[in-house]
């Protein structure tokens, strides 16, 4: 027995790019998300119709890559643009620009309030937002990188933005919200020695993770006000184009599934299970060209400050770099095999817990992760919550789309909350995004 | 390009190259002629099928074989003689090959178009060039159902897997597509294509 899930397309999203799109990020609270095309626009799309609300336009001089919300906002929204143009684009909108009663809002920001007289009256009216160019306001360019831009990632806090590029570095900047824009270089990493493909933030710490052209992923912690590499993982045989971290204790998300435990079994498995993955932290699923897709985990602290391997991995002498802030990862799985080209993007959910890909082959796969049972053994080993092997899970694949978006290439895959008419409450759907301009959004059911 | 890496290349005589108007012992699959030729793997079913998910497609689709796909790319120039890569036996029709991209999905319209480059000289730096401009040909003329698999010959060149994964990789092709310089050198490659 093994419960398949079923994949449906609910809509597309319309009007489409007429050129590539790159990646689509949805907005952390409001139901709209923001896609990133060849033709060096953003586009914001409603979740809701699934229609498009507005275009940015005019701020990058190539295709615009890579997106990405500030979260924590309240009352206005702010999107990070990364171009091939190697320039990054913060952008601005007041939430309830276009409603009559959000005049109010934009005083100090005269150029929003033109065209609030004719505006639609409760922000759904997409037609006649299309034209007002200045309902996004361009705040600032952020300019360091020498080449393309191909991936920005805001931390938890919302306080940091990193950002990297095909010069091979990743650049940390601080968000000084004075009022003014003004962002400030927090540091320049150049560790890797290729194109670095994809930033991602902890889910709640300061701690980075990047991917590179240079098959590796990195981790990346300040320490005494320096930012400095606490992990280099191995293992891919090809450049890891996207990472993504596993969510952090989901009130909806149990953990791994287990279809042949008794229930009574299933809280104490639980909470071992918990309690291990405590030890090591979320983890970390990455794709890559050399067509897998692989889950990491950290050792837990406890057992790693034993072992003798703490500079070992790093290279670096450990009178440079204290022990305590070297982090050893291991590969925790190969999900099972279901990509013929390039993976180019993952995304791990973090209310169900299941992960989907995507890439060349045009192909979105889901998988999930259960419990391995093996009955008894979990008595005899439930106090020693330090040793790894007491339970293990495995990784299934549930569920593919062949040609999710028709003939073409799928470059990007994001989990986004349900918002249309026919959704019920918590429920999410797969958002992914192709190179003939289409976007598109799927609901996942059991 | 100050100064040229192989001044001496060896040349095919253009007599001698693959056509279709004169099929040659080289040729893979022997079809009698443009009109009448199909691939096995690509039953015209598939194109009709697919046409409303394409605006590339949606015109009957000519079956695509070998010998078009070295047609498309054996008339580019080299990048530092007036010499085609056909001539300079850069590409050769048996260095082609074109396989379905998924086979165990039936009915996938998808096919990999592999071509396999032999630089003339194994530490030509001008490889990387050669070969996007063979990928931005290809991209440019096939319909998008196909996917380009462009490499070095093995054993051909001192950095083969450094250019292959260059070759390979979509973000820094599609970026190379925005190098107002770079282009300028493979417009020029392919002023002699029709």
């Amino acid at each position: 027995m093994s419960p398949k899930v079923t994949i449906t397309h609910l809509s597309d999203l319309t009007p489409p790019s007429q050129e590539r799109t790159w990646l689509t990020a949805p907005h952390p609270t409001l139901p709209i998300v923001a896609t990133c095309s060849s033709d060096k626009t953003i586009r914001v799309y409603s979740l809701t119709n699934f229609t498009l609300l507005s275009t940015i336009t005019g701020g990058h001089k190539r295709s615009v890559r890579t997106a990405a919300w500030k979260p924590h906002m309240a009352g206005e929204s702010v999107l990070a643009t990364g171009s091939f143009d190697a320039t990054v684009g913060i952008w601005r909108r007041w939430d309830n620009y276009g409603q009559e009663d959000g005049v109010g809002m934009n005083s100090g920001h005269t150029q929003n309030q033109t065209d609030t007289s004719t505006a639609a009256p409760s922000g759904t009216d997409a037609a006649d937002r299309e034209e007002d160019e200045e309902e996004w306001r361009f705040a600032v360019l952020l300019d360091g990188h020498d080449s393309e831009v191909k991936s920005v990632s805001w931390s938890a806090s919302g306080m940091l933005l990193a950002t990297c590029s095909r010069d091979k570095s990743i650049w940390i900047w601080e968000d000084l919200d004075d009022g003014d824009n003004n962002f400030e270089t927090v540091a320049v990493m150049q560790e890797h020695s290729g194109d670095v493909k994809c930033v991602s933030w902890h889910p709640s710490e300061e701690c980075l993770a990047s991917a590179s052209y240079d098959d590796t992923i990195r981790l990346w912690r300040e320490d005494l006000d320096d930012w400095g590499q606490v992990a280099c993982i191995k293992g891919h045989e090809g450049t890891v184009w996207f990472l993504d971290w596993e969510g952090e204790g989901s009130k909806n998300w149990n953990g791994p599934i287990s279809d042949s435990v008794a229930e009574s079994e299933l809280s104490a498995l639980y909470d071992q299970w918990r309690s291990q993955r405590a030890l090591s932290g979320p983890r970390i699923v990455s794709c890559s060209d050399d067509r897998t897709v692989r889950v990491w985990r950290r050792q837990p602290k406890a057992s790693q400050q034993n072992g003798p391997m703490s500079s070992a991995t790093t290279g670096i002498p450990s009178i440079i770099r204290p022990t305590g802030t070297d982090e050893i990862w291991e590969e925790d799985a190969v999900l099972p095999h279901a990509h013929e080209l390039p993976v180019y993007a993952v995304a791990w959910s973090k209310r169900t817990g299941l992960v989907a890909s995507t890439g060349a082959d045009g192909r979105i796969a889901l998988y999930e992760e259960r419990f391995i049972t093996q009955e008894q053994q979990a008595d005899s080993d439930a106090m020693d919550t330090t040793s790894g092997d007491v339970l293990r899970t495995e990784w299934v694949l549930v569920g593919v789309q062949d040609g999710a978006h028709g003939i073409y290439e799928v470059n990007h895959v994001a989990w986004a909350k349900r918002a249309d008419r026919g959704s019920g409450g918590e429920e999410e759907v797969l958002v992914s995004t192709a190179d003939d301009g289409s976007v598109k959004v799927w609901t996942v059911t059991r | 390009m100050a100064e040229i890496q192989n001044s001496n290349p060896t040349i095919i005589n253009a007599a001698d190259l693959p056509t279709r108007l004169r099929p040659t012992a080289t040729r893979k699959s022997e079809y009698g002629g443009i009109f009448t030729s199909a691939l096995p793997l690509a039953p015209v079913d598939f194109e009709s099928a697919l046409s409303s998910d394409s605006e590339d497609d949606n015109l009957m689709e000519e079956p695509i074989d070998e010998q078009e796909i070295y047609d498309l790319i054996s008339s580019i120039s080299d990048p530092e003689h007036p010499i085609s890569l056909g001539e300079l036996a850069v590409v050769s029709l048996p260095d082609i090959a074109i396989k379905p991209t998924l086979p165990d999905v039936l009915d996938s319209p998808l096919q990999t178009v592999t071509v396999l480059i032999t630089p003339t000289i194994t530490h030509c730096s001008l490889a990387t060039v050669i070969g996007l401009g063979v990928r931005v040909r290809l991209e440019q003329s096939l319909p998008s159902r196909f996917r380009m698999d462009v490499r070095i010959k093995e054993g051909t060149h001192s950095t083969g897997d450094e250019v292959n994964k260059q070759l390979a990789d979509k973000e820094r092709v599609a970026a190379a597509l925005e190098n107002g310089a770079l282009m300028g050198v493979i417009a020029k490659m392919m002023e002699t294509c029709h």
